[in-house]
């Protein structure tokens, strides 16, 4: 009994506590390992948030999309992401791109392409539009395929 | 001892036929299964990789440079008019023997339809990149046979527009011992935009396929 209520408050704390005590830029981010263990994030405490991590299933959680139109008048879309699990996640996208009739406008360049994420990093990939008359599009994802 | 009686036999020989056909019969079933034929679903393929470039890897370095030139706005020009490129050379310095107009038929139909470029036929780094009808009609103009045109629908002297830009660039793969069960296999696209008259490099591009693979595989 007294070893299972240590291990669910390891579990919980690990849970809980991952994240916290993290400082600096945010717009570096120190990999496990290189940055300074904590209560946390400690060998003792990495494993136990590892399984929990794939129990659950985490995975990519896309965090913003930007579009713009460049100088030369081509739709750009840069889609950024965060990859929540503890390894590094790969996976395709494909884009469609419409036409203001929200017809899709063929390109080659429409094909199945490979992205990589870090774990528990942030990421982004960017793509172009192939032609001028592209308004709008949309995007598929799938798991790599090995 | 005994002798083997004749419904024996009989039994014996019935059995083994049995057995026989049974054996025939699925025999013939993991052949046919062993000839089936499957279309890929170049879509959504999700079959494995090879160790050797595939379509799939075309693809994918077209894609890219694709959007890398357009999106470098490169062929931007200020008065909206349109590039005339030509295809120069792409070597293929790979252990494969590639048809490198798997990747540049790709990137020019991208690149004329984003209304910015119009490819040349009259002048090409490869057969494949020119049309000798450009030519040949030019030959019989100035030959007899010529004279059986409607003149006005011959094509005229200095008519041809020269290209003002020319695409150029190579595809090469190096392979490595990773350890002693695989290999690694690395495959360099580079395609490079340069100025016919100027002779400017404007835009260059590399994009990197590389592959990791038992050592019993070939990647040719």
């Amino acid at each position: 009994m007294k070893k299972c209520f240590l291990l669910l408050f390891f579990v919980v704390s690990a849970v809980l506590l991952n994240g916290c005590g993290e400082s600096g830029d945010k717009r570096v981010n120190l990999d496990t390992g290189v940055k300074s263990d904590n209560l946390a994030n400690n060998a003792l405490t990495r494993p136990v948030y590892g399984a929990f991590s794939l129990l659950i299933g985490e995975g990519i959680d896309l965090k913003d999309v930007k579009v713009f139109t460049n100088d030369a008048g081509f739709m750009e879309v840069q889609a950024t992401g965060y990859n929540r699990a503890i390894y590094t996640k790969r996976f395709d996208y494909k884009v469609e791109w419409l036409d203001k009739n929200g017809v899709v406008v063929d390109s080659k360049a429409s094909v199945w392409l490979p992205v990589s994420a870090k774990a528990k990093s942030t990421f982004s990939f960017k793509t172009v539009a192939p032609s001028k008359d592209v308004v709008d599009f949309r995007m598929n994802t799938r798991k790599t395929t090995e | 001892m005994k002798s083997l009686s004749k419904n024996n036999l009989h039994w014996c020989e019935g059995k083994t036929m049995k057995n026989l056909l049974i054996l025939s019969s699925f025999s013939m079933l993991f052949l046919i299964g062993c000839a089936e034929v499957q279309k890929i679903d170049t879509t959504n393929d999700t079959g494995k990789q090879v160790l050797s470039l595939d379509y799939r890897d075309f693809d994918e370095a077209a894609s890219k440079m694709i959007q890398s030139l357009i999106s470098s706005g490169t062929l931007a020009k200020k008065d909206g008019s349109r590039y005339v490129v030509s295809t120069g050379r792409i070597t293929n310095d790979t252990m494969q023997r590639i048809d490198t107009d798997l990747l540049t038929a790709k990137v020019e139909q991208d690149l004329m339809k984003s209304g910015q470029v119009v490819m040349t036929s009259a002048v090409g780094g490869k057969e494949s990149n020119r049309d000798e009808t450009v030519y040949n009609m030019r030959e019989t103009r100035d030959s007899s046979k010529g004279e059986e045109f409607k003149q006005e629908t011959l094509p005229q002297k200095g008519q041809i527009i020269s290209p003002e830009l020319s695409l150029s660039g190579k595809i090469y793969q190096r392979n490595l011992r990773y350890d002693k069960d695989k290999q690694q296999v690395e495959y360099y696209f580079q395609l490079k935009l340069s100025d016919i008259k100027t002779g400017l490099r404007f835009w260059q591009e590399e994009v990197l396929i590389g592959k990791r693979g038992s050592n019993k595989s070939v990647a040719w």
